[in-house]
């Protein structure tokens, strides 16, 4: 908010200058700009900070120590309904919470436009994983430095969230890992539409970011609660389809920046 | 004469993309070959590069263990007399080494169908701690710091560039070509000139139609489905197949049906390599079998388990089994490594 009253007396002062050329916003809005989603982990309604501790429904202390997951398939949508996607080849990325860059992803060649929708996938879509090795480019490289791959089935981890809870039952400190990715017959990949509160206008000098809000609580505390308790570990099985039900709600737009 | 020699170094060395596309001809007596060739269409420099990336044993994290490590072409390219193999520092896996053969006309791959894609199979024993325990990254820079290697890139795929697609796509291109179609058997099959069967393999044939081919079937021999063959279950491995992949309790125990060609020369058999020869194979389905969770019914006929063969059967079967080693492919140098 520091910006503010620098960007009215900014504003104020262009007005003054421009003042016959307040129809800008009327004309077309022409090339191509970047657009950057932020995505910030938050555990329930605190900052994630690695090896602190928290409190789920459970009464579980939950400190996790590992974070990462796969975004892909990023659609922009403007305001007139219709829709930007990334090129295919460029909108495979690793979220990593150990990695701040990581955290935030830059789209060039958007079109200047004002977008007020993002959908965007947790994993690696089935139909570039039925094509085999083609398409995928470095990803699977890149997968694998970063532990993503799934490598005992030639897959990839959508989500790795690791670190250790004490519970009434484990006192001392004992590890969990929630891996989601194929398992069985379910492939797991999940798709997340999110509104924006304010539009992003994309334009040749503006680079709107668009901050998320990704509440990993939700991966194992959300609308379906896991008890690590009773399974530390989940890496299929029954309990890996109530963790990705959960993605579903783990994230939102908290605004917008146009700057 | 200067112009031909001039010609002849630049097609040979020349860091640009080499379309001499190869012809896939799948042989009258197989099924459809399961894969998309428009994604990676198959070129003598892929082929090439695909080659050399099986037998370099620097893909490895101790820099020894190649793809042909364990599957050795005059053993149909299995490890042969391992039950299991050895991999980088002396690690021992619990799965006995599958032949790589006609790979292209088969829908799922490993023994429990881990992954169903060619391309994406390598992976597997590449990034296993016990088999290669290789990096993508690593080898990636170790490529790109090869001459060999970059030039062979620049000629296998438009652009050239080294990277974990390319290199899994030219794998699979040396792959697909591992077809094994000339034994005595396709010969008869197909009646080519020496296509004779003797009366003893023939009638080994007409048994194995009628008690084996169920479950191997197709000129492939495996219906490419997923059953428990009534193997004791080995108490120390506890191996459980298929389930690892489907998660479905009615697949525990549940192994891929083998392909059986050139089985004569891929000893040991079955999934964990127990039994060293084809008599120990046949005993097992006469007298061996197990009513382990999720037996296949075809195994067990009202209670009575196994299949019926009598001593004179199984040697006809055997008989009839030898006419599937295919010497053009356990020698063809375009395979070998030297």
């Amino acid at each position: 908010m520091k910006f503010q009253l620098k960007n009215i007396i900014a504003v104020m002062a262009m007005a003054l200058l421009f003042s016959s050329c307040s129809k800008d916003e009327d004309q077309e809005i022409t090339g191509t700009g970047n657009l950057k989603v932020e995505y910030d982990n938050v555990y329930g309604d605190a900052n994630l900070v690695f090896n602190t501790s928290y409190t789920n429904s459970n009464g579980e202390l939950v400190k996790p120590n590992k974070l990462k997951y796969i975004v892909s398939n990023i659609v922009l949508t403007k305001e007139d309904g219709s829709t930007y996607t990334v090129p295919k080849s460029s909108s495979y990325f690793i979220v990593d919470e150990a990695t701040i860059a990581s955290t935030i992803i830059n789209i060039p060649n958007v079109p200047a436009a004002n977008y007020n929708k993002i959908s965007f996938g947790i994993g690696v879509d089935k139909a570039q994983f039925d094509l085999g090795a083609t398409g995928q480019g470095d990803f699977l490289a890149t997968a694998q430095t970063a532990g993503m791959m799934w490598s005992w089935s030639a897959g990839y981890k959508f989500v790795a969230f690791e670190g250790t809870f004490t519970s009434s039952t484990f006192p001392t400190e004992t590890m969990y890992k929630v891996h989601t990715g194929q398992t069985g017959t379910d492939y797991n990949y999940t798709t997340v539409t999110l509104d924006f509160p304010d539009l992003a206008k994309v334009r040749t000098t503006i680079t709107p970011q668009v901050h998320i809000m990704a509440d990993v609580k939700h991966l194992i505390d959300g609308t379906n609660k896991l008890s690590l308790t009773e399974q530390a570990t989940v890496m299929g099985g029954a309990k890996l389809a109530l963790v990705t039900a959960n993605i579903s709600n783990m994230f939102e737009v908290e605004h917008v920046h146009n700057d | 004469m200067l112009f031909p020699l001039f010609w002849n170094c630049a097609s040979d060395d020349s860091e640009a993309y080499q379309n001499i596309p190869i012809v896939f001809k799948t042989p009258s007596n197989f099924p459809v070959a399961n894969y998309d060739f428009a994604n990676n269409p198959l070129t003598e420099k892929g082929f090439e590069l695909g080659k050399k990336l099986f037998y370099d044993g620097r893909l490895s994290s101790d820099g020894l263990i190649s793809c042909g490590f364990c599957h050795i072409q005059e053993d149909a390219f299995t490890h042969h007399g391992h039950s299991f193999s050895h991999g980088v520092g002396e690690s021992i896996g619990t799965r006995n080494a599958p032949p790589i053969q006609n790979m292209v006309f088969q829908t799922a791959f490993m023994w429990d169908g881990a992954t169903t894609h060619l391309d994406l199979q390598p992976i597997i024993p590449f990034t296993s701690e016990i088999e290669m325990n290789g990096n993508f990254s690593s080898a990636i820079n170790m490529m790109k710091n090869d001459p060999v290697y970059v030039t062979l890139f620049s000629q296998a795929f438009p652009g050239g560039e080294i990277n974990s697609e390319n290199m899994l796509k030219a794998l699979a291109q040396f792959q697909i070509m591992l077809v094994s179609s000339n034994s005595r058997f396709d010969k008869y099959r197909r009646n080519e000139l020496g296509g004779t069967l003797t009366s003893e393999e023939l009638e080994g044939y007409a048994l194995f139609n009628q008690k084996c081919a169920s479950c191997h079937a197709t000129d492939i021999f495996t219906d490419n489905s997923f059953r428990n063959n009534g193997l004791p279950v080995n108490p120390l491995i506890n191996d459980v197949g298929y389930f690892r992949v489907t998660e479905l309790e009615q697949d525990k125990y549940k192994f891929k049906v083998p392909s059986l060609r050139n089985i004569e020369k891929t000893a040991p058999y079955m999934h964990d390599g127990r039994f060293y020869t084809l008599e120990a194979v046949l005993n097992h389905y006469t007298s061996g079998v197990s009513n382990t969770q999720n037996l296949d019914p075809s195994l067990n006929t009202n209670g009575v388990l196994g299949i019926p063969l009598t001593t004179t059967e199984k040697t006809k079967i055997i008989s009839f089994l030898k006419t599937l080693t295919d010497n053009d492919f356990l020698t063809n140098p375009r395979f070998s490594e030297y």
